[in-house]
């Protein structure tokens, strides 16, 4: 066998060899010059930077002008003036770098329907009441013109822009919000559960009409939070995002009266639904409110669905009656379309994104394909960049803490030292250089220092050191200290080995099954034996839900927005591709009437989280800084590598893109790309 | 008259005239040297292999092959440089540089990790080995490293273990099936002939690779590494022994009327010992040859089905999980040498290939 190998290898390996050679003499001499620069810090990440809102009365633009083939239909009498589309109010923003031009396309890759946060993302304006300014850390108007805070939080009141109109030109007003209110969230069949974000303390909340143009969210205690929850990726998150589920906050009334039972004969409704071949009005009724499937939706997004995400292209188009305007009054967006391709292989969209084939993409571009990004950027014609997270975990690793189908796993799970102890056994500089490539930072959970609910820098490394010697002592002292003759530590049960299991899902962002392989093999040092079972998504999903995981691998994204996105905090969701515990999160969420009751400290952290909902700011981010230290002390999840650009922060942007900035806000709760406006992108002439 | 030469044939057993015809297919008998010479890697993988196939090292993360120098100045001494990486902050690869100054040797059965030989004899004596083991300092990488640093060599031994057993376990299992339904068939014919085959020709007009994905497919996601290896053996057999049954048949028809069965019939010879006396060894070159040529389909079939990752999952180590792992563009792009094990497939589909020709002529030591 060797024989018949050794020729070809000698000769390809020279040539190899001489270009290794010269590559590692040149780049030494780059590698000291970088060095001595600065340590760690790539080119590829930038500074944060963004457009912004403007709100100033004195800065708003007089005259509206619009796109060369919207002025056509205009001249044609086949739409109305670009001022009356608009309104009185239009959302300003104002560009990162300069005016921009109309026109082009911008083309993009995505994987199906099922990956509806890829178009939303990049073009949904968003239509959020209100949103985040660039750096994802104050709220800003966006729907809403304004909004203030009344009766000691109990009240939040929405002022909304006059002369607003829907993308088939009707009115956008406070009776979309009381039809989204009485007849979707409190309508038994589409909403059967009320929502958390809705109510505080477990008391619901209503919505009423002040006037055309002004709604009130009133609520029997404080809910502070509200601005925030209007802002983030929660139930209360916009018509594009949330309009299948039901919520969002508001609805095109006048679209939707048509497939709702109030409003049209039972009879009737009834054949509407079988002669469109739906089980019932509830799946008609959501199918027809959703943003990505279909295209008859009234929608305030700047772009709106023209072929849906169920087809080969799902293809958007310039809204006309788009509120979005730049400084000078130009209506947004600059693009005209934006067509994504669909690629069922990641791996697809990752070679057309190095060829030059893509606009803008970021999502589902690979880490581990940087070094091949960068040395194609001049021939397919893109820059490069790196856009880290503020969460402490692209990858972190859930105990499933109500675990209960093993007494003996179960127990150690919920062992805090034996948490700390399989946490301080993996090497996470080995898996930061091998899967981040270096770009990451070995963290625990809590979020970036600059984040305003991070417990403060002693946290970073808290429990998230390697330290094997340390590690088997507090092994060894909570009770498992025997083991066999391969260095494993048994079972106390007499059952043999102690063997756990970690699920991990394929396909993803990172390679999670890889780097659980890693860990399996540093585990070995501390005498854990772990399983690595990849899983398809589904069957996670129906595993979790059923309590049956005992660990899961997963990322913490969205957690520096500690009380808009918790998921990967405590114990939240039952069903997820990776759980702290189905049971207490069904006990946090029914307020302790159904589900498993959790032990002293996780009661003290869900507590003061859901405490932090009623209370002004001030007080709320001393909440939020506890909730953080209990999760860094208690090791509920043990966090990896964290503030890398593992999930979604490869970015490759054609270099006649403007106003690109060179580094954004990275998080679900940023829904980025949309957090740097995309309305505002053009292409340079 | 007959010559010596001659005369030698007329006593020749049937294994001796096979054997003869097959020494005449020169390629054949190459092939299986190579043959053989793969099986002996499966029995020998742990000492073949000088590095813990799981063993991980960020600091040696995506290495290429290391050449081997044989001779220091006159001496015979192979030996292979110390290389130093570090990752390059401008192109974000890993950069290796090999210092001339620093020689590793290659020490042949060196000491290792630890394994069982054959499974049953402890060991620590490995093929090749650098003096005092091996430490993250001083190794020898002669096929490169993957992504997590791990030998590529090492890997390969195991996979070969592991698909090359797939094959001979699949054929085992295709080779009972093939002989008892094809003999059943052949035997009695009537109904019991007419239902094999139809079920044959059902079998056989499924298109293979999505018959494969169907089945594997099905196959519960959350069964452990070893019963999916199983079961996709089985899965591999199911469909294989159909070609054999063919054969079998089409011999047991030809052969049922042969004087000598009638006669060992008429002589009150009982069912059992005409099949399996005088029957089955005058076509067991025949069942050898097709389980010689049914073998590669096997290693392909598995090869296939984990590379479209429907078949082995890592952490179990196979050529088609190997090759799985290289489907990417940053292995086409700087780091080709993962797609080596592609190479030892070849070979050994080819080599099968071969053997099974020569043996198939020669079970035929009359025919032309």
């Amino acid at each position: 066998m060797t024989e018949l190998r050794r020729p070809p290898r000698k000769r390809s390996l020279r040539s190899r060899l001489t270009v290794a050679l010269a590559v590692g003499a040149l780049s030494a001499v780059v590698v000291v010059a970088a060095l001595a620069q600065s340590a760690g810090k790539s080119a590829f990440i930038g500074k944060l930077e963004g457009p912004e809102v403007v709100t100033d009365p004195a800065k708003l633009p007089r005259n509206l002008k619009e796109a060369p083939q919207l002025a056509a239909l205009v001249k044609a009498g086949k739409l109305p003036p670009v001022a009356e589309r608009i309104g009185q109010d239009p959302l300003v923003i104002k560009p990162l770098r300069e005016i921009g031009t109309y026109g082009g396309t911008w083309r993009g890759g995505f994987t199906g329907p099922a990956d509806f946060w890829n178009g939303y993302r990049c073009c949904s304006g968003p239509d959020h009441l209100l949103f985040w300014d660039y750096t994802g850390d104050k709220v800003t108007p966006n729907i809403a013109r304004g909004y203030e805070m009344q009766d000691g939080g109990r009240t939040l009141v929405i002022h909304l822009r006059r002369g607003m109109k829907w993308s088939d030109g009707r009115p956008f007003t406070a009776d979309d919000f009381v039809f989204w209110f009485e007849d979707i969230y409190r309508n038994k069949d589409l909403i059967p559960t009320p929502s958390a974000a809705m109510a505080i303390n477990g008391k619901q909340g209503e919505i009423q009409k002040v006037d055309t143009y002004t709604v009130k969210f009133k609520f029997p205690e404080p809910y502070y939070l509200l601005p925030d929850v209007l802002a983030g990726s929660t139930p209360l998150g916009g018509h594009a995002q949330q309009g299948m589920n039901g919520m969002g906050g508001y609805a095109p009334a006048h679209y939707l009266k048509q497939f709702h039972p109030k409003y049209v004969g039972q009879a009737e409704l009834d054949k509407k639904v079988k002669d469109a071949k739906f089980d019932s009005w509830v799946r008609q009724f959501l199918f027809k409110n959703d943003w990505a499937l279909n295209p008859e939706l009234p929608v305030l997004t700047p772009w709106k669905t023209a072929t849906p995400s169920n087809t080969a292209t799902w293809t958007l188009e310039r809204n006309p009656y788009s509120v979005f305007v730049d400084t000078e009054g130009n209506q947004l967006p600059y693009i005209d379309r934006v067509v994504l391709t669909l690629a069922e292989n990641l791996e697809v969209i990752n070679l057309r994104a190095i060829a030059g084939e893509y606009d803008f993409q970021q999502r589902h571009l690979d880490l581990g394909k940087l070094p091949v990004f960068i040395e194609n950027q001049q021939r397919g014609n893109y820059k490069l960049h790196l856009d880290p997270g503020d969460y402490g975990g692209d990858m972190i690793i859930k105990f499933n803490l109500s675990y209960e189908a093993d007494p003996e796993i179960a127990k150690w799970m919920n062992t805090t030292d034996f948490r700390r102890a399989l946490s301080l056994g993996i090497d996470r500089d080995q898996i930061n250089e091998t899967f981040w490539l270096g770009t990451g930072t070995p963290s625990s959970v809590v979020p970036a220092d600059s984040n305003k609910y991070n417990p403060g820098p002693q946290y970073r490394k808290l429990w998230a050191t390697l330290d094997v010697k340390k590690a088997n002592e507090m092994l060894d002292k909570v009770g498992l200290s025997k083991k066999d003759g391969e260095g494993y530590r048994l079972r106390t049960d007499g059952k043999g080995r102690l063997r756990i299991e970690i699920m991990t899902l394929g396909g993803q962002f990172l390679q999670f099954t890889q780097i659980a392989e890693m860990i399996r093999e540093q585990w070995k040092r501390i005498g854990i034996d772990l399983t690595v079972q990849e899983v398809e998504r589904s069957l996670a999903l129906k595993r979790t839900a059923a309590n049956e995981q005992q660990l899961g691998a997963w990322n913490n994204d969205g957690s520096e927005h500690l009380f808009t996105f918790p998921l990967h905090v405590f114990p939240w969701e039952v069903a997820a591709v990776s759980t702290s515990g189905p049971l207490y999160a069904r006990w946090f969420h029914s307020a302790g009437t159904q589900g498993k009751e959790p032990p002293v400290r996780m009661r003290e952290l869900m507590e003061k989280f859901k405490k932090a909902y009623g209370v002004p700011e001030k007080e709320r981010i001393e909440l939020g800084k506890e909730v953080w230290k209990i999760a860094a002390e208690e090791v509920y999840i043990i966090g990896v590598i964290g503030m890398g650009p593992a999930s979604m922060g490869v970015r490759v942007v054609k270099t006649n893109m403007g106003n690109i900035p060179s580094r954004q806000y990275n998080s679900p709760d940023g829904k980025t790309p949309t957090i740097s406006r995309p309305v505002t992108f053009f292409y340079k002439k | 008259m007959a010559g010596p030469d001659e005369q030698r044939i007329f006593v020749a057993s049937q294994w001796q005239l096979m054997w003869w015809r097959f020494r005449r297919h020169k390629v054949a008998v190459a092939s299986g040297g190579v043959v053989i010479g793969f099986y002996l890697a499966v029995l020998g993988a742990d000492f073949l292999a000088y590095a813990d196939p799981n063993a991980s090292e960020a600091q040696r993360s995506l290495m290429p092959p290391q050449p081997v120098y044989w001779f220091d100045g006159w001496r015979f001494s192979p030996h292979v440089y110390a290389v130093k990486g570090a990752r390059d902050p401008q192109t974000f690869k890993r950069v290796y540089r090999a210092d001339p100054g620093q020689k590793i040797s290659i020490r042949f059965f060196a000491g290792g990790f630890e394994y069982r030989f054959l499974g049953l004899i402890p060991m620590t004596r490995h093929l090749i080995g650098v003096d005092g083991g091996l430490d993250a300092g001083k190794t020898i990488f002669v096929l490169g490293t993957d992504v997590q640093g791990r030998d590529l060599w090492s890997r390969l031994m195991y996979s070969t273990r592991i698909s090359l057993t797939i094959g001979l376990f699949g054929v085992t299992v295709s080779l009972v099936l093939g002989v008892v339904l094809g003999g059943l068939s052949g035997f009695y014919g009537g109904i019991a002939d007419t239902l094999i085959q139809r079920v044959i020709e059902i079998l056989r007009s499924i298109p293979t690779i999505p018959l494969w994905m169907g089945l594997a497919a099905a196959l519960p996601r959350d069964w452990s590494i070893l019963q999916i290896y199983f079961a996709i053996t089985i899965i591999i057999s199911l469909l294989g022994w159909t070609e054999l049954a063919r054969v079998v048949r089409g011999r047991f028809l030809a052969m049922r009327e042969e004087d000598f069965v009638v006669s060992a019939r008429l002589v009150g010879c009982s069912q059992m010992r005409t099949i399996f006396v005088h029957m089955v060894p005058s076509f067991m070159s025949h069942i050898i040859a097709a389980t010689t040529l049914a073998l590669p389909a096997m290693i392909i079939s598995e090869t296939a089905l984990s590379f479209l990752g429907l078949g082995l999952r890592p952490p179990a180590m196979s050529w088609g999980v190997l090759l799985q792992q290289a489907q990417n563009v940053q292995t086409v792009a700087i780091s080709p040498w993962l797609m080596i094990p592609a190479v030892p497939v070849i070979i050994v589909v080819m080599a099968f290939n071969f053997l099974g020709d020569g043996l198939r002529d020669a079970a035929d030591p009359y025919g032309r």
